[in-house]
């Protein structure tokens, strides 16, 4: 077991990786085989990340350096500096990882039904399991040319996906938009590495932390992996490709790709604390990520608002959740310079949209495979012309009032325990901010209501009497979901003290993030 | 206390919302035991008044999401029309504004964003 967990980062990373390729020929000549692959490998991967997890909650940062005599020898012997991939998963990454590992074997488990009718289900698979390996990549590398590596990874496999079923002209257009956008962001990091890497020499993150000097080329390095992520992320006015690629992928896609935008705002938030860190004009960047997020509340919550298609009434919504986060992340970088007001209110701001990172995980996946459930039933994702289904789909309409009472933020559930530390912490920064989220919680709740109305409500349609209950996988996927809101609403502080806090605390300890790669000299 | 999630400020405990929102369910449901014992299911006292007018059938009664908040899309109406404008679905609009907003950033942390 300890020889487990020492090896942890890298096999969670290498596990899906070769169950990817392992799909192809086993998926050829069993389909349950291929299945069950997928889900045992998936859910092995889970409980490596628990584990993981435990470990760095005992152990603090765990460094795995590939290729070395031992995973802890980050800078070999004759060298002043890490010249190997190294790994370096701290609360912060490993948070996400659970995040990723737990919304990757839902989406594997609702794909079993979900994706049942349609061709080419190895390569999906395969594609799937790639997208995972890269997206664990990009929260646990410590290296920034492995970042930009991962990020294609999970850029190609992801447009792949969107396109999948390649009969829809829309997703063939989708998928075509999201590698157009991806490959402009990859190329914005991939060039901001650049500039880095001719300055400095090195590639790693703890050591270029250590080094940088603050040039000009540095600030557009700066500018280039902010937006090249903000991009990823897809916050307003970045955001205008993200519906038009998530509402057309496969929904248990879908909700991957939200995970991936999470961890590319993961990425931006390591760029700003860890890589460039308290030597930042702080209140200068950190005003520029509240504004990214305020734009993202207000236009994604009123985009949502006037919306047909279920899933890109989702997808703006997801926007607008994008929004809290980077609102409450953003105040803690915009006080990160003075000790007193990080104490005061930027780490519970931090900490709250931290929160909001893994609520969010929990529910809006749940909402989107809701609105995969949704067309697998009647059809079409056009909410208006739906009525009366919760008649027929009472587990499905159970799930939706659950992820539409966690997104509008209403207690008990947990999208409240987030909110209401954003609102508390925020409101010491800028009263505005506050008020903002109160009314675009309003506003997600108004939106709900006119969605739950129209697609659940009323006198069964006549078009949809022989609508059945989605298949059992699809309910066991979106109840594996739900069953991590009611498990997060009923112990909130359970979940902050355990993971959050630690979470916010590293990504402020720039210093510990430095010394677990270049503190380790033989 | 792992109920008890604190804020720095106040406290939160979910445990004391679902007690009070099981406590005011039995007390409608209370309420509701006591109401008219006389009701007949499935007689004209069921039956929905429209002014004396013909009721349509209750699927064609449905009110569908386009007829909902008309007033609040009408209020809004010049917001909508100027916020739809960047949405044109054409991916070289969008690398437009990726570009734009590059820029602008980048300006604005050459100008002010890092300092010692």
């Amino acid at each position: 077991m300890p020889s487990l967990i020492t090896h942890s980062p890298i096999l969670i990373i290498a596990i899906p990786l070769a169950a990817a390729f392992l799909t192809l020929p086993i998926g050829m000549a069993s389909r349950k085989a291929r299945n069950a692959l997928v889900i045992v490998s998936l859910a092995f991967v889970v409980f490596l990340v628990f584990a993981l997890a435990r470990d760095i909650s005992i152990n603090g940062i765990h460094v795995y350096t590939l290729g070395a005599t031992s995973p802890d020898l980050t800078i070999p012997k004759g060298f002043m500096v890490p010249v190997r991939i190294i790994l370096e998963v701290d609360s912060m990454s490993v948070l996400m990882g659970i995040i990723w590992s737990i919304v990757a074997l839902a989406a594997a488990i609702f794909s079993l039904s979900h994706i049942a009718n349609e061709t080419g289900q190895n390569r999906f698979y395969t594609l799937l399991l790639l997208m995972v390996a890269g997206g664990f990549g990009i929260m646990f590398t410590g290296d920034l040319f492995n970042l930009f590596v991962f990020l294609e990874i999970t850029s190609i496999s992801g447009a792949a996906l969107i396109a999948f079923r390649t009969r829809f002209a829309d997703a063939q257009e989708g998928g075509f938009k999201y590698i157009v956008v991806s490959a402009i962001a990859s190329l914005m990091v991939l060039f901001a590495i650049g500039l880095l890497y001719a300055q400095y020499n090195l590639l790693n993150i703890g050591a270029l932390a250590q080094v940088i000097q603050y040039t000009t080329l540095d600030k557009i390095a700066l500018a280039l992996l902010v937006i090249a992520f903000t991009i990823k992320a897809g916050m307003v006015p970045l955001h205008l490709w993200l519906p038009d690629a998530y509402s057309v992928a496969p929904a248990s896609i879908t909700g991957m790709l939200l995970i991936t935008s999470h961890a590319c705002m993961y990425a931006a938030f390591r760029v700003c604390f860890t890589l460039y860190g308290g030597m930042l004009n702080t209140p200068v960047v950190g005003w520029i990520i509240i504004i990214f997020g305020l734009l993202s509340m207000f236009v994604g919550v009123t985009m949502a608002l006037i919306q047909k298609d279920v899933m890109r009434f989702m997808s703006y919504h997801a926007i607008s959740q994008l929004g809290y986060m980077w609102v409450g992340v953003g105040v803690g970088l915009a006080v990160l310079g003075n000790a007193g007001l990080v104490d005061s209110y930027g780490k519970a701001a931090m900490s709250g949209g931290i929160f909001h990172i893994l609520n969010d995980a929990m529910y809006m996946p749940l909402l989107f495979f809701i609105g995969g459930a949704l067309f697998h039933c009647t059809g079409t994702r056009d909410f208006t012309q739906m009525g009366g289904l919760a008649h027929k789909l009472k587990w499905t309409t159970i799930l939706f009032i659950i992820g539409s009472l966690c997104i509008s933020g209403i207690p008990p559930f947990n999208g409240f325990s987030s909110k209401i530390l954003i609102y508390e912490s925020v409101y010491q920064f800028h009263p505005i901010l506050t008020i903002a989220g109160i009314i675009v919680s309003i506003l997600i709740l108004a939106s709900f209501i006119k969605v739950f109305h129209s697609a659940f409500m009323g006198a069964e349609l006549s078009e949809y009497k022989a609508v059945k209950e989605v298949p059992r996988s699809m309910i066991i996927a979106m109840v594996i979901l739900a069953a991590g809101i009611v498990f997060i609403t009923l112990f909130p502080s359970l979940i902050v003290n355990w993971t959050i806090h630690p979470a916010s605390d590293a990504l402020i300890n720039q210093g510990g993030y430095i010394n677990a790669v270049t503190g380790a000299i033989p | 206390m792992t109920f008890i999630l604190e804020s720095g400020y106040a406290f939160w405990n979910p445990i004391i919302l679902i007690i009070v929102f099981i406590v005011t369910m039995v007390i409608v449901y209370f309420f509701r035991r006591r109401g008219q014992e006389n009701y007949k299911k499935d007689t004209d006292q069921a039956q929905i008044f429209l002014c004396g007018e013909e009721v349509p059938e209750a699927e064609q009664r449905h009110v569908r999401a386009g007829n909902i908040y008309w007033g609040f899309f009408e209020t809004l109406k010049e917001y909508y029309n100027q916020i739809l404008r960047p949405h044109t679905g054409i991916i070289n609009d969008y690398v437009l504004w990726f570009i734009a907003v590059t820029a602008i950033i980048a300006i604005i942390l050459l100008i002010a964003g890092l300092g010692t």
